[in-house]
């Protein structure tokens, strides 16, 4: 995986007009920005002995809210996509996915035209630290789907070809959109090392199931068509999977991720109310309005949602945000680790409850017509 | 030994390829029938291939109808379609103006309460109404559509004529402003739609 930055100028160049190939670059008016994990699997490699160290590197700290590199099972998602094995998948669907996948609607959507540098050019001060780390999370995100989508490309070619061209041109997406972020980084004298974080970020494990599961189109790219293409795919996946849809387990799987998604999204949002401000938009209000859409969206699918349009859920998440407040308060405060630690207690399990509370509130029975159990709930 | 020469009766239109058959080499210049870019083959391996007498080609008289088309069809009702589905109306705008740039004939349209719904009692009778149908000759898209939108009926018929394909019965659409709207974006203007409807002569109401 070392080559994949190059790769990304690589893959479907004529439709990457006006779009840097997102690979690493050394420029000395620009600051590379690399991540360093202290837990990494490979460790970043060391300086030659007598190389100067280049200047002005900015490491980025790891939170439980940074984006992270996923990895999978890939022998076990072979086995999920083996037509033989299993005999549920819709082929139909995935041939009129291929399809709308090869039409590529956004071949030429992503061009930057002078607006950006002079929009660039006009943040100062919080405003356009927020917007930089905005972008850089936002990049990585991108990115890391384009690593696992292009390996999950290669090794499902036997298996089942048209997933694997799925998730291939789907890496395809990722690579422009994270492509397109990491140039607009550069107008702002930025730019991520994109070959560094392939060797060097901590990949997170998760399950085949699990990824199936976060993949559906929620989160900060939830408004990208791109996105929702991708959504469609997963959707048809979990379609094809029906043990993950129809048992108590999976009602209880797609609550907390859901509300994983939404938390972690509203806290995140309301550390930064400076960026959304500077932008024109209520945080509080935005947010709400992605996570009922978010919600509708995910509805066809899964097989129970959180009630999000109940007005005591936005109760409960402003809660957690006041919480979260002070628990922030309490690291950025004088006191030694220990009587920090000691303060946070009471402040974490209060936002523990605030979270089961929210978790437990009754969920609205969904799932997606074509298992029409529920269909008479319906009104086409 | 040289494999005996048998005959093979073919119907008599497939003896003479069309022009437009033909394969095209260069600016276009098409080679005759008789020429092949393939090497000769040593043996002759020909089969010979029995023809029931209907099945023997005859050129089709001019005056013969076309054969009806096959159009694929998403419908729920008007509200859920025009008015609720927050990507529905960027994708159609999309699509369109791709077809725009690639220079290809427009073969989706929305349809507002359909005609041939009459055909479908199985649909009308869990249908909310007015309803408003995706119709399109491209039935691989309208299966994507069905994964996207879920919340819809998914069925096909034959027409003879885009015209008889496309009636609708003629309908108010109202549909009432949210009190408070939130989102980053206007709402999608009331008639938003219009682009998307069949040519005026196929309205049922013209």
């Amino acid at each position: 995986m070392a080559s994949s930055a190059m790769e990304l100028s690589l893959l479907n160049p004529a439709a990457m007009r006006g779009l840097s190939a997102a690979k690493p670059r050394v420029v000395s008016s620009r600051r590379i920005v690399r991540f360093r994990v202290a837990s990494s699997a490979a460790a970043p490699p060391a300086a030659k002995p007598g190389t100067p160290k280049k200047r002005g590197k900015t490491e980025i700290q790891e939170t439980l809210l940074t984006p992270r590199f996923y990895t999978t099972d890939f022998d076990e998602m072979e086995r999920l996509f083996n037509a033989e094995i299993n005999k549920q998948l819709n082929q139909e669907e995935f041939d009129a996915l291929l399809q709308e996948f090869k039409t590529d609607y956004n071949q030429t959507h992503f061009v930057r035209n002078p607006e950006f540098k002079a929009a660039a050019d006009k943040m100062e001060g919080p405003l356009r630290q927020i917007f930089v780390e905005f972008l850089e999370r936002s990049c990585t995100a991108e990115f890391s789907g384009f690593l696992l989508y292009k390996e999950l490309g290669r090794r499902l070619k036997k298996t089942n070809p048209v997933v694997a061209e799925i998730f291939s041109l789907m890496s395809r997406d990722e690579a422009r959109h994270a492509g397109f972020l990491n140039k607009g980084l550069s107008d702002f004298n930025l730019a991520l090392d994109l070959g560094f974080l392939t060797k060097a970020r901590k990949y997170t494990f998760f399950k085949p199931q699990v990824h199936l599961l976060r993949d559906l189109p929620v989160g900060e790219d939830w408004v990208l068509e791109d996105e929702n293409r991708h959504g469609d795919f997963f959707s048809a996946l979990l379609k094809a999977q029906p043990q993950f849809l129809n048992d108590w387990k999976a009602k209880l799987w797609s609550r907390f991720f859901c509300l994983s998604v939404y938390v972690t999204m509203y806290l995140n949002d309301c550390q930064r109310t400076t960026f959304y401000e500077g932008i024109g938009l209520d945080t509080k209000e935005f947010d709400m309005h992605v996570i009922i859409e978010t919600n509708r969206t995910t509805a066809r699918i899964f097989p129970a949602v959180l009630d999000v349009e109940n007005p005591e859920f936005k109760r409960k998440l402003d809660r957690m945000v006041e919480i979260n407040k002070k628990i922030i308060a309490i690291g950025e405060s004088d006191d030694i680790p220990l009587v920090k630690n000691l303060k946070r207690i009471p402040h974490v399990a209060a936002l523990v409850s605030e979270i089961i509370a929210a978790y437990l509130m009754p969920p609205i029975e969904s799932g997606s017509v074509d298992f029409a159990e529920f269909e008479p709930q319906l009104v086409y | 030994m040289v494999a005996p020469a048998t005959l093979s009766l073919r119907p008599f239109a497939t003896l003479a390829p069309s022009r437009a058959a033909l394969p095209r080499v260069g600016a276009g210049f098409a080679l005759p029938p008789a020429v092949s870019c393939q090497p000769r083959r040593r043996r002759l391996s020909l089969r010979a291939v029995a023809v029931d007498s209907d099945q023997q080609g005859s050129p089709e008289p001019p005056d013969q109808e076309a054969k009806p088309k096959k159009y694929h069809f998403l419908v729920a009702n008007a509200k859920f379609m025009l008015d609720e589905e927050e990507h529905f109306q960027e994708q159609l705008k999309e699509k369109l103006r791709l077809y725009g740039e690639r220079e290809k004939e427009q073969d989706f349209w929305l349809v507002v309460e359909p005609k041939f719904l009459d055909r479908f009692p199985n649909i009308t009778k869990r249908l909310k109404r007015p309803a408003v149908a995706l119709v399109s000759t491209d039935g691989n898209w309208i299966t994507f559509m069905k994964l996207r939108l879920d919340r819809v009926l998914a069925e096909q018929f034959e027409a003879e004529t885009l015209e008889e394909a496309l009636a609708s019965n003629p309908v108010d659409l109202k549909f009432d402003k949210p009190e408070k709207w939130t989102a980053p974006y206007p709402k999608y203007e009331y008639g938003w739609w219009e682009p998307f409807l069949p040519p005026k002569s196929s309205n049922g109401t013209a």
